[in-house]
């Protein structure tokens, strides 16, 4: 930073300066909002601060995949929330058909119990046949289109209409959710506060393990190390005789197990149903955006950030008697055009 | 080397910006493209066989209900509803078990009913007004019986005002504006609003619950307004005062909405609907923990028998606004049971939990479809058959047929071909559904309190004041224990 400083002039400084201080200033009203409204409602500020927390934990974990993709291989991976919604369908009909849990909507609460293997089976299941279903993707439609990001780009929206429509077509349009294991509480209370249990324990520990382990990968193996040098330089890794293609097929395979097994804690969290795989694209999309493309300590602060938002931009809209939460979508947008006003690459992303 | 470093850079900007500008053509590409697709894959589009062999005077007709989104576990309690009054009254039969299968024979006043097809809608006006379309212009229906859902009905009614010469049944669609504001002539309506069907449970909670602050959570959408609009109409009437929060139709994570609800209410009444009032239910119980004796109410929803055995476990004593009583044993309703249980004796998956017809009699989404059919036979046959001059005999028959033995109580049509029902207030249990109350003659303006230029029901609207209505304090005891 120091070296930059350095050699930029005053004047382009104080250029580059502008966008920050008002972004500075934008973020503090924000923040000086809130605390009054956390002075004003404690409990309700902590329960909506919780709900974006936990869902971020789950933006966190189908971005962490989608960034791992492009980060290696520069490819923009569309399909990627078609894999998130198929990984839930995948465990919702493993769920029901092999443990007869599961169902519908129609049966919380019901006759039906769900055992501990009752989840976790069609969580793993579900996990694994999504990595493999992203390898095939990545094997039979993306290898031989290496380097041409728009066309990949393009194969992979081409995907996930297939899949949208598939899915609709074999699932019906009907909400269905997977069910968590009966012998699990509904929420837990801690002093005058209740929250889901599922929420906070399932997905937001979900979410904090994939990030060490990821961490912990990428820093502490070769498989890791590999995968930072070809995040760096792809034509010296290749060069330096490591098998390329083979990282690569690991990198997807991973990519998608991740989306795979963010479908299915959505699907238990929320509910499975047609039009979650644009939506969590989407917002895949904006998390990688805000954090830069490829880094996944940008993952995770852009999921945070993307959840908080989304989260207070539900409730705390209301200035009196004026109600803008109306407008509590554009919050996402803005916070996007916020970031890359200051740093086109988001926060953590980096040139190629 | 500045511009060889700033290369590839630009061009990683660029793929974001492409990747999200063609993330909303996929977006709306799959959205558009999936209606018809799943049409197509779950048999809905029959007209190939029916209107092929079909005589030349057959009567066509088509039935649109909705197969995805909120309410799409009701698709086939319409189709069976209305297919089942032509099974029971007309002749004809059952091609399969689930109603979808479609039916054969049969004929109304000489002429062969001929089902061209179903519309498969997702509770958004255009995915009804394309579905209608298709139904109409395509396989030329002549008559259709439809929609579901409140959107879809002000779209459809205004529709039909572009189609003179045929014939819009309303299924169960209930905003208030497809009547009160649209009035096309040739669009009836043979149930209630959503305000209707909420008449007297306002007046319940304040004189007999004690409520006098009232959270209303409310679909934002116009069913989901009228639906509250009654409750908040009668309940400001006798001086309580209302929260409203309104959750889009089709949340599935309610946790924002959930936190907008004060702490401390004396009831909250739930206008959430279809597969969000359990979202909603399971969700608010995780945050704030099971509701407590007498502090939840509820429109048609809460007592549907799609959704009560799922909610027992949070709304123990949770009263409901409704059309319909699930216990009753009147010969009317007893008949119109019978008729269903003997044309889809089956049980079947493609039904919502109980998974009978008949276990769904007392759901709106049966009833109304049934009694569609019902005031089309009986129109029809008023007029001897008489299709002639843009269906003009069968417009003036039918905005004058009166169901006094409709199942759960006589239905007669206003000015605006609008019915007038009886309401009734139940009260939900794990067991099942008791009616306690019935409010007789609702009209759709609540005696003044709505007309065509009064605001339509919305977020705000109506305005929570002390006002009379014609059923405070005049709810009548019933028991049929």
């Amino acid at each position: 930073m120091s070296v930059a400083v350095g050699r930029t002039s005053p004047r382009a400084q104080l250029g580059t300066q502008a966008p920050r201080i008002i972004l500075g200033i934008l973020g503090l009203v924000v923040v000086v909002w809130l605390a009054i409204k956390a002075s004003q409602g404690g409990t309700t500020f902590i329960q909506v601060t919780l709900n974006g927390i936990t869902t971020a934990a789950l933006y966190f974990v189908v971005a962490a995949g989608f960034t791992l993709i492009f980060g290696l291989m520069r490819v923009v991976n569309m399909a990627h929330g078609s894999l998130y919604l198929f990984g839930g369908y995948v465990a919702y009909i493993a769920q029901t058909h092999w443990f007869g849990g599961g169902g519908s909507q129609f049966s919380l609460g019901g006759a039906s119990t769900t055992s501990i293997a009752g989840f976790f089976v069609p969580l793993a299941f579900a996990t694994l046949v999504i990595g493999l279903v992203g390898l095939g993707i990545q094997q039979l439609l993306l290898r031989w289109n290496q380097g041409q990001d728009l066309r990949q780009a393009l194969i992979t929206i081409a995907v996930s209409v297939i899949f949208a429509d598939q899915m609709v077509a074999h699932y019906g349009g009907i909400v269905q959710s997977i069910q968590q294991p009966t012998s699990w509480p509904n929420s837990i209370t801690i002093g005058a506060l209740r929250y889901g249990f599922f929420r906070i324990t399932v997905v937001l520990g979900s979410a904090i393990v994939i990030g060490v382990l990821l961490y912990l990968l990428f820093k502490h193996t070769r498989f890791g190390m590999t995968i930072r040098a070809g995040v760096d330089d792809r034509a010296m890794l290749s060069a330096l005789g490591v098998n390329v293609q083979l990282v690569f097929a690991g990198a997807f395979f991973l990519g998608a197990m991740l989306a795979g097994f963010g479908g299915v804690l959505g699907g238990t969290m929320i509910s499975v149903g047609p039009g979650l795989d644009t939506q969590f694209l989407l917002d895949a999309l904006i998390v990688v955006i805000i954090g830069g493309m490829g880094s996944l300590v940008g993952a995770a602060i852009g999921a945070l950030l993307l959840g908080l938002v989304q989260s207070y931009s539900a409730i705390y809209l209301h200035f009196g008697s004026l109600d803008l939460s109306n407008y509590g979508v554009m919050t996402s947008f803005i916070l996007v055009i916020a970031v890359l006003a200051v740093r086109p690459l988001g926060l953590f992303g980096r040139a190629a | 080397m500045e511009r060889l470093r700033r290369l590839p850079r630009g061009r990683l900007a660029v793929i974001p910006a492409v990747a999200l500008c063609a993330l909303w053509i996929a977006a709306c590409g799959s959205s558009s493209s999936s209606t018809t697709k799943s049409a197509a894959a779950s048999g809905t589009t029959t007209s190939s066989s029916g209107s092929k062999s079909a005589p030349a005077n057959a009567l066509k007709i088509g039935i649109l209900s909705d197969c995805q989104g909120d309410f799409g576990a009701w698709y086939n309690s319409d189709i069976g509803g209305a297919q089942a009054y032509f099974i029971a009254h007309n002749g004809a039969k059952a091609k399969g078990p689930v109603p979808s299968d479609g039916i054969t024979g049969g004929t109304i006043a000489g002429h062969p009913i001929d089902i061209v097809g179903y519309g498969c809608a997702n509770d958004t006006a255009a995915s009804a007004l394309s579905e209608v379309r298709r139904l109409t212009e395509q396989d030329g229906a002549q008559v259709v019986i439809g929609p579901l859902s409140g959107d879809e009905g002000i779209a459809v009614a205004n529709y039909s005002k572009t189609q003179p010469g045929k014939t819009f049944i309303n299924g169960t669609s209930g905003a208030q504006d497809t009547t009160l504001k649209v009035r096309s002539p040739n669009f009836f309506r043979y149930n209630g609003d959503g305000a209707q069907w909420s008449a007297g449970v306002g007046d319940y909670a304040y004189k007999k619950l004690g409520w006098r602050n009232a959270v209303v959570v409310m679909d934002d959408y116009a069913f989901g307004w009228t639906s509250a609009a009654g409750f908040i109409a009668d309940f400001c009437a006798d001086g309580g005062t209302v929260t409203r929060v309104y959750p889009p139709l089709g949340t599935t994570d309610y946790s924002s909405y959930i936190s907008q609800i004060p702490q401390k209410y004396d009831g909250l009444f739930s206008a959430v609907g279809g597969a969000g009032l359990l979202d909603f239910l399971k969700q608010y119980v995780q945050a704030r923990g099971n509701f407590k004796k007498n502090t939840l109410a509820g429109n048609i929803f809460l007592g549907d028998p799609a959704t009560i055995a799922a909610v027992h476990a949070s709304d123990a004593g949770a009263v409901e606004g409704t059309s319909t009583n699930e216990d009753t044993t009147s010969p009317n309703a007893s008949a119109y049971i019978a008729a269903l249980k003997k044309a889809y004796p089956a049980k079947t998956n493609s039904l919502p939990a109980p998974g009978t017809l008949a276990g769904l009699a007392s759901s709106v989404f049966t009833v109304n479809y049934y009694v569609a059919a019902w005031a089309l036979d009986k129109a029809l046959t008023a007029v001897h058959g008489d299709l002639s001059n843009g269906q003009a005999a069968l417009h003036a028959a039918l905005a004058k047929t009166a169901l006094p033995d409709a199942p759960y109580g006589p239905v007669t049509l206003d000015e605006n071909r609008q019915a007038i029902i009886t309401n009734y207030i139940a009260q939900v249990s794990g067991t099942g559904v008791r009616t306690i109350y019935k409010v007789p003659g609702v009209t759709q303006t609540f005696g003044g309190t709505f007309s065509p230029t009064t605001p339509s029901p919305g977020r705000g609207q109506p305005v929570c004041q002390k006002r009379s209505l014609p059923w405070q304090g005049k709810e009548q005891a019933v028991s049929f224990h």
